[in-house]
């Protein structure tokens, strides 16, 4: 004789399935795994010129979102509900001096393209809010100052591929590079600068301006300006001179030979693209020196002449 | 209509006195968020009520009050991402994101949904079911005649189509195939049939104030009446609300009874919270001792 089966034995296969497309789905009891690496926080202003919180161990608990950890370790105000920043430490977004400011989030260098109350944070993740104005453009997609930040932990939690693409590959300025790179424990490919549209790696490019100008979207953007890339710089037709421009989008300086630049861009739905570059081989060595966390933090981007960095956007005057 | 009068210290009150306690009431509901100077005005709010004889008024306020309540208790940790006390994680849900329920929204949804309890059961069962609202209007008719109009129609409509709709009920019940109680395709038909009348009624209940004279001119400019002298009833809750009023003011001023919703929950629960919150329980219950010239 066959029974039938009970109600709760019918029901148990349903809901563990439910429970494990909770927990797949990142749902759960308690506020989660406090990430096991340290997290730093840095809150700037005017592009990174004056530091207001650096955190480099900031308080993390459980699975925090980058707002979370923002609310822990400073003082602030949001809107809509608490996924907007509206001030730091006192210090709101609005209109200074009758330009538009705002607080951004930076997160390993990225952009974020969701609201901060919709982002996990990870271990080893730089997270970096600067307010500044975004008169020029709102959108500076990727900033160098997070470095080693991507190439390390990636992004929301995924390491990304990374390559080291050099005009040429076999020079000492790519070498230098790339050592820096592993020297990090970051797993590498080297080649020559490639057009793949669809590439989902990190890309650092190195050589002269150029060189490189004209080879995608991301170096075409440059040569746009800094409505489109997000970069304060621009090569002039020759590639021989580097305007610096200031926070307004007005030339501030002309540096000429021998300076080079550190810059990321990153097209929509694309990962980062960096620049190790100059207006000569003299200006991308520089750069290729000044690859480094403490030359680059907080920076939006860096240029350097005479072996003396610029941060970008330069100063007016 | 829920007012109906009796025989205590706040019916014995004239209207604009009873109308401003209760308003005070709400006030002291709208100033804090702390939670024991909320449960003080709770407790002020519900003795009042019951030393008023609307005990069953407070009943019914708190069966529309409570569903209410939790609403708010329920949607505002959904909808707020402010608190860092993670209790649950939800993942994303659709229109609301990422949802994280924290005990901070927990809590300030609680605070809110008490708030709004606070208030329905003060309105129902303080301001409609103790003040009277024909003096009421007769008072507000000096300020603006159209507006007390108004006010007079929507207030005399209500027990109006409360009444078509308990007629129209009995007239169902007649029918041969009728049940006892009415289905709810049946509570829907009386419901669209009241709803639907609802502005010839309306006109009616206007033609009837109109002949009883609302709309002449010596309406505008109020009944030349003497003054009747105040009574302790209305000095006793003019002073109460007075003092509720102050109270609030005084412990803004004072920062007292403080209360950080976000990022983490701050209760200020000190000697002098706790003292407020008497003060509130005493100032709002006192006028009630007097019972004197009430069984008139």
């Amino acid at each position: 004789m066959s029974r039938r089966p009970s109600r709760a034995r019918a029901v148990a296969p349903f809901a563990l399935l439910c429970a494990a497309a909770l927990a797949v789905g990142g749902c759960g009891l308690g506020a989660g795994s406090t990430p096991n690496e340290p997290v730093a926080l840095s809150v700037t202003r005017d592009f990174g010129a004056a530091s207001l919180v650096q955190t480099p161990g900031a308080r993390v608990s459980g699975a925090d979102t980058v707002m979370r950890v923002l609310r822990r370790n400073a003082k602030v105000t949001t809107r809509f509900g608490g996924e907007f920043v509206q001030s730091i430490d006192g210090l709101s977004g609005g209109r200074s001096d009758g330009r538009p400011t705002d607080w951004f989030v930076y997160l390993n260098g990225i952009l974020t393209d969701k609201g901060a109350g919709a982002i996990d944070v990870h271990g080893g993740d730089r997270i970096w809010w600067d307010h500044h104005d975004w008169g020029v453009t709102p959108d500076i997609r990727a900033v160098v100052g997070a470095y080693p930040e991507p190439f390390v932990h990636g992004f929301d939690g995924k390491r990304l591929p990374v390559r080291v693409e050099c005009v040429d590959p076999v020079a000492n300025v790519c070498t230098v590079v790339a050592d820096k790179l592993i020297a990090l424990g970051v797993p590498i490919g080297r080649s020559n600068i490639s057009r793949s549209a669809a590439d989902e790696s990190l890309r650092i490019l190195v050589g002269p301006w150029k060189m490189l100008r004209g080879r995608d979207a991301e170096s075409d953007a440059i040569d746009s300006g800094p409505k489109a890339s997000g970069v304060f710089a621009r090569f002039d037709g020759a590639g021989d001179a580097l305007t610096v421009l200031d926070a307004r989008g007005q030339a501030a300086r002309i540096l000429t030979a021998g300076t080079g630049l550190i810059a990321a861009t990153r097209s929509k739905d694309r990962q980062p693209v960096w620049f190790v570059t100059g207006t000569d081989d003299a200006g991308v060595g520089a750069a290729a020196r000044a690859l480094d966390e403490g030359a680059l933090k907080d920076r939006f981007a860096l240029a350097i002449s005479n072996d003396l960095p610029v941060a970008l956007p330069a100063r007016s005057g | 209509m829920f007012y109906a009068r009796r025989a205590t210290p706040l019916h014995a009150a004239r209207a604009p006195v009873a109308a401003a306690y209760a308003c005070a009431l709400v006030t002291a509901v709208l100033t804090f968020e702390n939670p024991i100077a909320l449960a003080a005005v709770g407790t002020a709010i519900v003795a009042a009520a019951l030393l008023a004889g609307a005990g069953r008024q407070l009943a019914r306020a708190a069966l529309l009050g409570v569903p209410f309540a939790l609403l708010i208790a329920v949607v505002n940790p959904l909808a707020t991402d402010e608190g860092l006390t993670v209790w649950l994680r939800l993942g994303e849900l659709g229109p609301f994101g990422q949802v994280d329920i924290t005990r901070e929204g927990l809590t300030f949804g609680a605070i809110l949904g008490l708030r709004a309890l606070l208030v329905v059961l003060a309105s129902s069962a303080l301001l409609g079911a103790t003040v009277d609202p024909d003096e009421l209007l007769r008072g507000f008719r000096r300020i603006s005649v159209r507006s007390a109009l108004t006010a007079a129609l929507a207030v005399r409509l209500v027990p109006v189509l409360g009444r078509d709709a308990r007629r129209l009920a009995d007239a169902r019940r007649c029918r041969p195939d009728a049940t006892d109680k009415p289905r709810a395709a049946e509570r829907l038909q009386i419901v669209r049939a009241v709803a639907t009348g609802a502005l010839d009624r309306a006109l009616d209940v206007a033609a009837t104030l109109e002949v009883r004279g609302y709309a002449s001119p010596a309406a505008a400019g109020g009944p030349r009446r003497l003054r009747e002298p105040w009574s302790r009833h209305d000095l006793a809750f003019a002073a109460s609300a007075a003092a509720l009023v102050a109270l609030c003011i005084g412990a803004r001023m004072l920062a007292i009874a403080d209360f950080d919703a976000y990022p983490l929950t701050v209760v200020a629960a000190g000697a002098r919270e706790w003292l407020l919150a008497l003060a509130i329980v005493v100032v709002a219950v006192l006028p009630f001792a007097d019972r004197r010239g009430v069984l008139r």
